[in-house]
């Protein structure tokens, strides 16, 4: 809990650094600031599991796993901003400082025990969201996303908080423990402003984390948004998000599983269907990517169905696997879509702008492919694994295997598309003349990399 | 006609039953819903978006008051108090695409399509 | 005996039924003469000039942005005035709990302070920002020339 408080000084902190005249010390000195964060985060690894300030915050290896998860992705995206503040009229300090305020968001609503500290939890990351979703302040696309984001989420904090009033109006408590109690007591009296008030709240989180039938958002956002702020929500907002709603279910309403399951595997199956279908439809690559994050939000919806004592591991190894990916394959782009946008403006996020890029810079393209084959889960990348887990769960809850099935058909779907960016890499003929890569986003991508390929040979390493 | 002793808030508030209150915000909840889902206008949007909070705010308060627990009303100053960071940051967006295009119309908004 | 509600919907339709009466009681014994002068807007006797929907300046926006989040920032001060003067609470720990709940507050006030800071020293709480607008001519005489001259002759005054 130690890192919540060091995140919010270090936002302050940063902050002001802004004044200075010199703004190249802004990205060290972020990077230092999660660096210490992620430090912190490890202190009570060896403690019992424990509450924090007044049984608001809760605090084991699980919820630090996933901390540390988001810290380490954090991480990545901050390092690839580099060139960011080269802008004169960007405010970089800013837009800093945001980022590590919404991380304080991220891990409240990874830890909540409470669900004031899940609702703040939400806002505080995703009210940052909107602000960076809209930080090309003169491009009208990314103006279009802010408001669709900002909408849209709104929205959806609304009715999750109608939600929480039902839960509270039926329990009396917004503690997860005495949810717990209630349910566990009253199990044949039930009122049914819990059950409406649980299905508000679960609404409010899937549109959270962009799960089909509540997903039309997403592609529209990550689309209009800078692409390193793409990156960001793709990775840190998953991986918090799901945490959040497994904490909620686990921790709270595992007595009434028969009662939430169905609906789940309901959302699991269309997110999944819709996801990847749609995504093999797509041109640029950035819809693309959106459309993969929402199939990968069904593949960890499938492993919150099947609820096993295996589950918590499968997700944090997934949103782990995701997360690396996911920024290397952000990082190539932007890498090639900044050379490509100087020449022309028109459609520099395209599968085309990949072409003969396996010629133009072998490590870029080498990343590129890593990452792709571990989001399509070929074996030998941590992808693969995470998915391995995932489908582990669900064999052992047993009666779910007609979901298995439908899930092992998406991600043959899947390899399509991943693959038809491995293919414009390597087979499709482009421009010419090497591509220069800033030192910078080197470090990053190979970093990523390396850890996709150790997770893929040695699973073992994260338990 | 006026009694005698002035009565508790919590007293006055429990002098209708639950149910009213509940009929109450689930009403409004669902005109901010349908206000959302039909308007066209960013604001007017925002406004319903508003709507269904204050909802959620009235049924915290009655709840905590029927249950005497102070819990939800402290619940009900956290959704207030992020309610008005969540307008700055909205009007802040709706004034920037104001400034980039003169309207604010989300009809408009058709710049991200497949 | 009617409930507290029910004494508040009696003023209501009092309220309704005196003005309705009011107005129709006027209405029927008032001369109907009207005229230019009569029909236009009122506005304590100037002549009404433009469109009334005009835009506002956009600095108030930014001005009442930050009020409002000052402003509901404080709501929670009312919470914590019912806890920090809790005779029960003080006893039990010898006083000390005054000193805690005040330092919490001066925490909490501290940030928003700062807010408040790096908000006017980005210059968002000056009416009009100065932007001083330099004329672009081209002149053969060098800018800096002027500013020699100024200050050559600031000196020679200075000495007179």
């Amino acid at each position: 809990m130690l890192s919540i408080i060091l995140l919010s000084i270090f936002g302050i902190v940063v902050l002001f650094l802004g004044f200075q005249k010199s703004k190249n010390i802004l990205l060290p000195a972020t990077l230092l600031c999660i660096a210490i964060a992620f430090a912190a985060n490890f202190v009570h690894w060896n403690d019992a599991p424990g509450l924090y300030f007044k049984e608001m915050l809760f605090e084991n290896r699980l919820t630090m796993s996933f901390s540390a998860i988001v810290l380490l992705s954090a991480f990545l995206v901050v390092a690839l901003t580099r060139g960011f503040a080269d802008d004169e009229a960007a405010q970089p300090a800013e837009y800093y400082a945001i980022i590590l305020f919404s991380l304080v968001g991220a891990i409240m609503m990874i830890g909540f025990d409470n669900l004031i500290m899940l609702f703040l939890g939400v806002e505080i990351l995703s009210v940052s969201m909107y602000v960076l979703t809209g930080s090309d302040k003169r491009n009208l696309r990314s103006n279009e996303a802010a408001l669709k984001y900002f909408l849209m989420g709104a929205f959806a904090t609304g009715i999750m908080l109608f939600g929480i009033a039902l839960l509270y109006g039926a329990t009396g408590s917004f503690n997860l423990t005495d949810i717990r109690g209630y349910v566990g007591t009253n199990s044949f009296s039930i009122s049914t402003l819990l059950y409406v008030g649980l299905l508000l709240v679960l609404i409010g989180m899937l549109f959270k984390v962009s799960a089909a039938p509540f997903h039309f958002w997403t592609p529209d956002v990550y689309d209009g948004a800078p692409t390193v702020f793409t990156a960001f929500m793709s990775t840190i907002v998953k991986t918090a998000g799901f945490a959040a709603i497994y904490r909620l279910l686990s921790g709270s309403f595992e007595g009434i599983y028969n009662f939430w399951w169905f609906t789940l595997a309901a959302i699991t199956i269309l997110t999944l269907v819709v996801g990847n279908i749609t995504a093999v439809y797509q041109q640029s690559f950035k819809r693309m990517m959106a459309y993969s994050s929402i199939s990968h939000a069904g593949y960890l919806l499938l492993s919150l169905t099947a609820m096993t004592a295996q589950t918590p591991d499968a997700i944090v190894f997934y949103s782990l696997a995701y997360s690396l990916a996911t920024v290397s394959a952000f990082g190539v782009l932007m890498a090639v879509a900044r050379e490509k946008s100087v020449q022309s403006h028109e459609n520099a996020e395209d599968f085309e702008a990949f072409n003969g890029l396996g010629k133009r810079n072998p490590l870029l393209a080498f990343v590129l492919t890593v990452s792709m084959l571990s989001l399509a889960g070929i074996p030998l990348t941590a992808g693969f694994w995470g998915k391995f887990f995932i489908f582990g769960t669900i064999v052992e809850r047993g009666n779910l295997i007609w979901m298995l099935i439908v899930a092992i058909l998406m991600s043959a779907v899947g390899i399509y598309y991943y693959f038809k960016v491995i293919i414009a890499t390597y087979m499709k003929d482009g421009e010419t003349g090497a591509l220069r890569v800033p030192p910078f986003y080197r470090i990053v991508l190979i970093v990523s990399t390396t850890l996709t390929l150790l997770f893929g040979l040695i699973p073992k390493l994260l338990s | 006609m006026f009694p005698q002793v002035a009565p508790s808030i919590p007293q006055v508030i429990q002098l209708i039953p639950l149910n009213n209150y509940l009929w109450l915000s689930t009403a409004l909840f669902v005109i901010g819903i349908v206000g959302v889902l039909t308007r066209r206008n960013a604001i007017v949007v925002f406004m319903s978006i508003e709507l269904m909070l204050n909802a959620v705010n009235l049924l915290l308060v009655a709840f905590s008051s029927y249950r005497s627990d102070p819990t939800g009303q402290v619940f009900v100053f956290f959704i207030m108090a992020v309610a008005a960071a969540e307008v700055a940051v909205g009007l802040a967006i709706i004034v920037m695409i104001y400034r980039n295009s003169r309207s604010i119309d989300i009809g408009f908004l058709n710049k991200l399509k497949f | 005996m009617l409930s507290d509600f029910g004494v508040i919907f009696l003023f209501i339709i009092t309220a309704i039924a005196f003005i309705a009466v009011a107005l129709t009681i006027a209405r029927l014994v008032r001369p109907h003469r009207p005229n230019v002068e009569k029909l236009t807007t009122y506005e304590s006797g100037e002549d009404p000039l433009g469109n009334a929907n005009v835009q506002f300046n956009g600095r108030f926006y930014v001005i009442a942005l930050i009020f409002v989040l000052f402003e509901v920032e404080l709501v929670f001060l009312f919470p914590w005035a019912t806890v920090f003067g809790q005779a029960s609470l003080i006893a039990q720990t010898d006083g000390l709990w005054g000193w805690f709940a005040l330092a919490e507050m001066a925490i909490f006030v501290g940030i928003l302070a700062l807010g408040l800071v790096y908000a006017w020293a980005k210059g968002y709480l000056d009416w009009v920002r100065p932007q001083p607008k330099l004329p672009a001519v081209k002149s053969s005489v060098p800018a800096d020339l002027y500013g020699k001259v100024n200050k050559k002759y600031a000196q020679k005054t200075k000495s007179v």
